[in-house]
């Protein structure tokens, strides 16, 4: 069982998310601080622009522990930051699971299905790993929550098309061009958003040509963006007849190309694609433009509606990718339901274990005092083995019985009565498995790997045999 | 042999089947790179090579001349569109193409069978009507393959003129290698063409009378190369290429499949 605690850009403005941001330098002093708490057992931090969540887990794996657990961490959080106190949220349990898993799917994100919060649950993983500060409860969680992440990717178009102005532009000038590698591309006017679609373009190998009326001002933008500077009032048909690209961002009160200006230059292009993208308001391009055969033009608004529409479809395929993370949430609920019943068999195998090893001990002392050691340890092994396999039905019909919905109740009925019946202390099998030392061996070099503890893994009789041969 | 043709056959609709399949779906999924994307190309090749085999061995089972055989004919320019098609695809980015390439290699496969198989055994047609046969085949292979090029171009050209949902046919191959793709298949195939027009006259000029369906096809193969023509020279001079090229180049098409089809009417009223 896990908590989340936290706030985000849905609870929190950026004035009060900015007091809670945790920067890397910090971060292994917090988490040790956290899991320094009496009830925290594992933790870890995602801290990104739009939100500061702790996911953690309890030393004790009961329901019981959860709030104080959450409280905890919450007086860790204020301690450091005492205004994000009223903008705080608090999930435990299966809806931790899902909050945890909603956000690293990008269905909690300011954008959604921006791909980066996926990154960036990986990195805060990685961090808290570094620090000691998962164990088998985060290890599984979080490994869950980045395969769902993947599946929402894969089975659902929330990642799809493009949710900026500039981006846009670049995708349009990829299915126009194909390959930008190489392209020219001229950039008129320096706004803010024709200089990123400008830079985007030349990162992608397009070369550029900066247009302008001052002089000056274009030397010096050709310059930081690597361009060969011209005069805009002398070199605008050159330029037309040369570039594939032309991007326009000036503040101009009329059109800076008009329709004759490209027609005069069509038979030097020689029927060559030319795309305008024209970021300007008022308008730089004639808009008679877009009507030339191999001419296409692009405006603010254009590119506008094409954002909204990716981000509307995104919206639609949220809904599908919502019911993803409930499917699989709810695997998760009854994987973790299975694992329950873990604390309960392995108390109960170490107390038949012990009475057989002392009563093997005894005899080993007093009848059978003439055996070898290689004897010795043959009747060790075999008892080891008759234990596995008289625990196998049990094991199995235990797991399955918690990891059915239905039957739940069933399942801790038995766990009880076996736990009465043999008075076995349950919650200290679960405290040694979740201490710092546990939590130590437990942390694995990376996710695939990552094993639950699982101390009855071996009572499949098939084990025993290949131990005993 | 017939057995081994038999299987080669079926081997064919299988594999363009699933190519048609495996590319219609590539298209049609929104979501980002998939890996069945990439088994298209390679059912569609496997599909091509029993499309060949199939050819070879039934030309021998039917002990028919191949270059008689409309059946022939119709393989011939469909493996010639299907090659042309896999050399080109991954240099020019126009895989999706298979999405229309696939399921005419398979209507052509399925349509060999319907027609008749042409000159009796033991007559071997002179070397000028097998270059005749040859040239025109293989013209009319790229050809349609440069229709299929200049339809794509079109729809891409559509949609981004009028910028409605302009980014939702991102999986389709960029405008600009369309249009080149169109351009060098009709420059590749116009010499072919040519060749089939003038040994055409030829042939039509030693015939004692000239019936009507070979009167139309003759005119339309005219026709086709003059449109060709038309495009390859209007885009040098003029500048035409993108929309008016694409154009053309689907009107030369038109007059190709009108060609193909009267072969296969003219077969058909004669079985």
């Amino acid at each position: 069982m896990i908590v989340v605690l936290g706030l985000s850009h849905r609870t929190a403005p950026i004035e009060v998310r900015e007091h809670a941001a945790m920067p890397g330098e910090l971060l292994g002093e917090v988490l040790a601080e956290l899991v320094a708490q009496p009830n925290v057992g594992e933790a870890l931090i995602v801290s990104t622009c739009n939100r500061v969540e702790i996911v953690a887990a309890g030393r004790d794996s009961s329901v019981e522990v959860l709030p104080l657990v959450l409280d905890e961490l919450e007086a860790v959080l204020l301690k450091r930051a005492p205004m994000v106190r009223n903008y705080l949220y608090r999930h435990a349990g299966n809806d931790a699971v899902v909050h945890l898993f909603r956000v690293a799917s990008s269905l909690d994100s300011l954008v959604l299905g921006e791909p980066q919060i996926l990154g960036q649950v990986k990195t805060g993983f990685e961090q808290a790993k570094q620090n000691g500060t998962v164990g088998s409860h985060l290890n599984r969680v979080v490994a869950h929550a980045l395969r769902t992440a993947k599946r929402v990717r894969n089975e659902t178009a929330i990642g799809q098309g493009q949710v900026s102005v500039p981006s846009v532009a670049i995708d349009l000038a990829r299915q126009i061009f194909g390959e930008l590698k190489g392209r020219r591309v001229a950039l008129i006017g320096s706004g803010q958003m024709g200089e990123s679609v400008a830079k985007l373009l030349g990162q992608a190998g397009a070369e550029l040509v900066v247009l302008g009326r001052n002089s000056e001002r274009v030397a010096a933008l050709a310059i930081q963006m690597n361009a060969v500077p011209r005069d805009l009032a002398s070199q605008l048909k050159q330029t037309l007849s040369e570039v594939d690209v032309v991007v326009t961002a000036t503040s101009a009160s009329g059109y800076v190309v008009d329709e004759d200006a490209v027609a005069q230059v069509r038979k030097q292009r020689k029927g060559r694609s030319l795309f305008f993208i024209d970021l300007a308001v008022p308008r730089d391009v004639d808009p008679r433009i877009g009507d030339i055969d191999n001419t296409f033009l692009y405006n603010v608004d254009d590119l506008s509606q094409i954002v909204a529409e990716t981000l509307s479809s995104r919206e639609v395929e949220g809904e599908r990718a919502e019911a993803i993370v409930r499917d699989e949430a709810s695997n998760h609920e009854r994987a973790l339901s299975a694992e329950q019943v873990t604390p309960t068999l392995v108390a109960l195998r170490k107390q038949f274990s012990g009475v057989l090893v002392a009563e093997l001990q005894k005899s080993l002392r007093t009848r059978l005092k003439h055996l070898a050691d290689d004897d010795r340890e043959a009747l060790n092994v075999m008892l080891d083995s008759a234990l596995n396999k008289a625990f196998h039905p049990l094991t199995r019909r235990l797991r399955t019985l918690a990891s059915s919905e239905r039957a739940q109740a069933d399942s801790d009925l038995h766990l009880s009565v076996l736990a009465a019946l043999f008075e076995l202390d349950v919650h200290a099998q679960s405290r040694a498995s979740l201490s710092p030392a546990a939590l130590k061996s437990s942390n694995q070099p990376s996710l695939p790997e990552a094993a639950p503890l699982d101390p009855v893994a071996s009572n499949d009789p098939n084990d025993s045999k290949k131990k005993v041969s | 042999m017939q057995t081994l043709a038999f299987i080669a056959f079926l081997l064919g609709i299988v594999s363009y089947t699933a190519s048609a399949t495996l590319f219609f779906a590539d298209v049609a999924r929104q979501s980002g790179a998939s890996a069945i994307g990439g088994f298209g190309p390679k059912a569609f090749a496997v599909g091509t090579f029993a499309h060949a085999t199939h050819l070879v061995l039934a030309s021998f089972v039917t002990h028919t001349c191949p270059v008689e055989s409309l059946p022939f004919a119709l393989g011939l320019s469909a493996l010639m569109t299907n090659i042309a098609y896999l050399l080109m695809r991954e240099r020019a980015g126009i895989t999706a193409m298979g999405v229309v390439v696939a399921p005419l290699a398979l209507m052509f496969l399925l349509g060999e069978q319907f027609v008749g198989h042409g000159a009796p055994p033991g007559q071997s047609p002179s070397l000028l009507l097998a270059l005749h046969v040859t040239t025109n085949v293989l013209g009319a292979g790229l050809f349609i393959l440069a229709g299929v090029a200049s339809a794509f171009y079109l729809i891409q050209e559509h949609r981004l003129k009028n910028k409605r949902r302009a980014l939702s046919g991102r999986k389709l191959p960029p405008l600009d290698a369309l249009d080149a793709t169109q351009h060098r298949l009709l420059v590749i195939g116009f010499p072919l063409q040519t060749f089939g027009v003038v040994s055409g006259s030829f042939f039509l000029s030693t015939m004692a009378t000239v019936g009507v369906s070979e009167f139309l096809s003759s005119a339309l193969a005219f026709a086709t190369w003059s449109i060709t023509g038309g495009v390859l020279v209007t885009r040098a001079t003029l500048g035409w290429r993108g929309r008016r090229a694409a154009v053309g180049s689907l009107l030369g098409v038109a007059c190709v499949l009108l060609v193909l089809a009267l072969y296969v009417f003219r077969a058909g009223a004669g079985a």
